[in-house]
């Protein structure tokens, strides 16, 4: 029986780089799994293969057993995978409300009208964002834009939920509000894939991980086992430090 | 036949390329879309055509007083027009369809002048007309003299931005524009000066063109776009792809007129573009992105 | 309440627009004819351009397509099927043309779209010259200019009224989002490549009435005519300078720019493109996002900010 996410053999080449290389993992429904590694090891990569922005070269990516790996990003978005992005994405001439009714509007459920506003409202409610849908985006503070694309990925109604480094450039205060959040998403039953590079909050959220290096998978298993692995400091720190 | 079709198509073609060129440098480092380009190249053939006419000065003369005057009023250009919009341009996108914009705006103006100082009619001069035997072909000795001077003033461009510090400077704001500045290049002067050296390749062109054949104030805008497809068809900011697709462009069309309808030149061409740009939108000598 | 009002009032404005040719001269309503024209074109191209950002320099292409297929039907067809053909064609060609070239950058689709006009003059006059061995023809339909405009004036409220519609429809917000950022839009869900095909499609097909309707006003029509590359820079004018992202914006910019070519080509017909070029350019320059926005924007800093600290906005 095939996991909820489940990655075989995935490959990724661009031009004469190999930025993946024979990557295969899985998400169990209701789990948090991180994705970790040092910078250019991939996980990116992989996430955008995921949500469907580049092709893979090789191998297959299946969501609750149907094959998502080369449908467009708006077919995989409609079966089920939302993402945020790693730099804050906004659509800036959308006030904060229409940004999530977007993703009401053409995500799993195609909601529209009067409850789709609702909706959106109880969407921003849940990210800290009640009230606020008609600002305009470019008014929210850093940490709030960050909350409305959370609010507007959840409200696609996603099976997965992949989240590039969105605790990324938080204050600490903004970062435990963050950790908060997701841990609610958690005991909600979300599947979460999380690309970070925060280890506190990979401690505080996935049972899981799985740790990327140059485009391979060189550890995998429970997360304070697999950060005391040598090969991960290794990578991490540099070889000198192993 | 053939032969001739092939030269004609040559001749053609080396003008393209050189238009192409100046289009390409434009666009590649600038980031700056000029469709005014064409303008710029009828603007040049009218100031032979009168230097000739009234002063008696021959074309490749003209060229030395024509071509500086085409890199100073195009840096000109670049200084009061296009500077304020790369000023306040978000990004890449929001430059473009300013640019755009702007020189669609530049392009009527130019033609406007043209007309008030010329009127609409068909110009041109006698230079050179004298018959050449080339491989038992007749040609008109004006035309290898274009083909000629495209070929020299093209493959001399290449030479230099590929082999010189001041050429290396230029592609390296091409390529990486966020990162030139790291190295200490002045992104500012280097697009203004690339934007220069693509009016004064358009005045180049002018002069070229106006050497074996006749022009009129409205036709600017057919070598846009044959210099537009060409660009594309090289890959954006590449001057060997401009050299080599200019030189296609020339010899397809030439064929497409001799040996199916002169009426489908710009069909044919066009159905190149399509196929390209489905096929291959970075063009053959062009990086993605 | 409010949307009730507003249609009240633009049914009223209608009624009075419907009537007004019938207290103008030939002239006033020549005037009137050549006004609504622009105001249709403009909006048709503001539904399309004005939210996803694509620049279409293709308005003439389209326009002539109408004008033409009504010099050539008009003997053969009744009026209706030949308004059906010429939507017909219309919409033919912009699928090709947005099929080829709308799933690329947009730089792609501007330089396409600005060689288009003249590619399917070519082709017409290629086919004129060697086909049907004739080069121009003649309309003869029993209009007067009041039937082209009443007939314009209806397209004008259907315009206007489909786009807001497709503003207030989910169609709308999919292309507002992907004229922000078409990743986030695809990610969201929103089958990108459809979207745009569906409005550039629709534009099209609605600037390709607007030529076929005006087309019995030149009695004689060549290639020349209809295909002249001026009619697709002045509506890209209108639309940019009312502002392309507004539902009214494009028919304000029409209006006063209407009457202003009138008049600077009847009183200084020698430097119209010159006034022409320098305005435009001024307009880029000084009301990029067009008067409408200008005017908000003159309006709003009176409005209250959000008061929430601010100090990492920038960060994005």
């Amino acid at each position: 029986m095939s996991s909820h996410l489940q990655i075989t053999h995935l490959r990724k080449r661009f031009g004469g780089l190999v930025a993946v290389k024979d990557v295969s993992f899985d998400v169990a429904d209701g789990e948090v799994v991180g994705l970790l590694g040092p910078n250019g090891s991939g996980k990116t990569t992989v996430l955008n293969m995921i949500s469907g922005a580049l092709l893979p070269t090789a191998g297959e990516i299946t969501l609750r057993g149907v094959r998502i790996s080369r449908l467009r990003p708006d077919r995989i978005a409609r079966h089920g995978v939302a993402r945020t992005f790693q730099l804050v994405r906004p659509l800036p001439s959308l006030t904060v409300a229409e940004n999530v009714l977007v993703s009401l509007a053409f995500g799993r459920f195609k909601h529209w009208g009067p409850d789709a506003r609702d909706l959106a409202e109880e969407k921003l409610a849940f990210v800290g964002l009640g009230g606020r849908g008609g600002e305009n985006v470019a008014n929210l503070t850093y940490i709030d834009q960050k909350r409305m694309e959370l609010a507007r990925a959840l409200a696609s109604e996603p099976a997965l939920l992949l989240l590039d480094e969105w605790l990324a450039g938080l204050t600490p205060s903004e970062l435990q509000i963050g950790i908060d959040l997701v841990r609610r998403l958690q005991s909600a039953g979300m599947s979460v894939l999380l690309v970070e590079h925060i280890m506190d909050a990979v401690r505080a959220l996935c049972a899981r991980c799985v740790v990327m290096n140059a485009g391979e998978i060189i550890a995998h298993g429970p997360t304070e086992t697999v950060l005391k692995d040598p090969g991960v400091v290794a990578a991490y720190l540099g070889d000198g430090h192993a | 036949m053939l032969i001739d079709t092939l030269i004609t198509g040559l001749v053609a073609g080396g003008t393209y390329a050189l238009v192409a060129m100046g289009l390409t440098i434009q666009f590649g480092i600038s980031r700056i879309m000029n469709l005014a380009h064409g303008d710029t190249i009828i603007a040049a053939c009218f100031a032979s055509f009168v230097l000739f006419s009234v002063f008696g000065l021959s074309p490749i003369l003209a060229l030395m007083i024509v071509v500086p005057v085409g890199y100073v009023l195009s840096d000109a250009v670049y200084r009061i027009i296009m500077r304020p919009l790369v000023a306040r341009a978000p990004n890449a996108g929001a430059l473009e369809v300013d640019s755009i914009l702007v020189t669609f705006g530049l392009l009527f103006v130019i033609q406007g002048v043209l007309l008030v100082a010329f009127g609409g009619n068909y110009t041109g001069y006698a230079f050179l007309n004298t018959p050449v035997d080339l491989f038992g072909t007749i040609v008109a000795a004006n035309r290898l003299l274009a083909l000629l001077l495209a070929l020299v003033f093209g493959i001399t461009l290449i030479f230099v931005l590929s082999r010189t510090r001041w050429g290396m400077t230029l592609r390296a704001v091409s390529i990486a524009p966020e990162n030139a500045p790291l190295v200490g290049i002045d992104i500012n002067r280097a697009a203004r000066t690339a934007f220069a050296l693509g009016g004064a390749l358009a005045a180049t062109a002018g002069v070229v063109v106006s050497m074996y054949q006749t022009f009129t104030a409205t036709i600017g805008v057919i070598f846009t776009m044959k210099a537009l497809i060409v660009v594309i068809l090289g890959g954006k900011g590449s001057l060997t792809g401009a050299l080599i697709g200019g030189l296609l462009l020339g010899l397809v069309e030439t064929f497409v007129a001799a040996y199916i309808d002169p009426g489908l030149t710009l069909a044919a061409t066009y159905a190149i573009f399509l196929l390209l740009l489905i096929l291959r939108p970075t063009g053959f000598f062009g990086q993605a992105g | 309440m409010n949307t009730t009002v507003a249609f009240i009032l633009a049914a009223a404005a209608l009624a009075g627009l419907a009537i007004a040719p019938l207290f103008l001269n030939a002239y006033g309503i020549g005037l009137l004819v050549g006004m609504t024209g622009y105001v249709v074109l403009a909006s048709a191209w503001a539904m399309f351009s004005g939210p996803t950002r694509y620049v279409s320099l293709a308005t003439v292409a389209f326009f002539g397509i109408g004008a033409y297929t009504v010099a050539v039907l008009s003997e053969t067809l009744p009026y209706p099927l030949v308004l059906l053909c010429a939507c017909a064609i219309g919409l033919t060609v912009a699928l090709i043309v947005g099929l080829s070239t709308l799933r690329l950058a947009g730089i792609y689709f501007v330089i396409f779209t600005f060689g288009l006009a003249e590619l399917i003059r070519q082709l017409v006059t290629w086919y004129e010259v060697n086909v049907t061995g004739t080069l121009g023809r003649y309309i003869f339909l029993p209009f007067e200019g009041i039937h082209i405009y009443w007939q314009l004036l209806a397209l004008a409220a259907a315009t206007l009224l489909l786009s807001w519609w497709i503003n207030r429809s989910r169609l709308g917000l999919a292309l507002r989002a992907v004229g922000d950022d078409e990743v986030v839009a695809a990610h969201a869900g929103i089958n990108v490549s459809r979207a745009k095909l569906m409005l550039f499609a629709l534009s099209a097909t609605i600037i390709t009435l607007v030529g076929a309707i005006q087309a019995p006003r030149w009695v004689y029509v060549e290639p020349a005519i209809v295909f002249n590359p001026t009619i697709s820079f002045l509506t890209l004018i209108m639309a940019l300078l009312g502002g392309a992202t507004r539902l009214w914006g494009p028919a304000l910019g029409a209006i006063p720019l209407f009457l202003l070519f009138e008049w600077l080509s009847a009183n200084f017909p020698n430097y119209f493109s010159i006034i022409l070029g320098v305005f435009f350019i001024g307009i880029v320059f000084f009301l990029p996002q067009g008067v409408l926005a200008k005017i908000e924007g003159l309006r709003r800093p009176a409005r209250k900010a959000p008061p929430e600290n601010k100090e990492r906005s920038g960060a994005a």
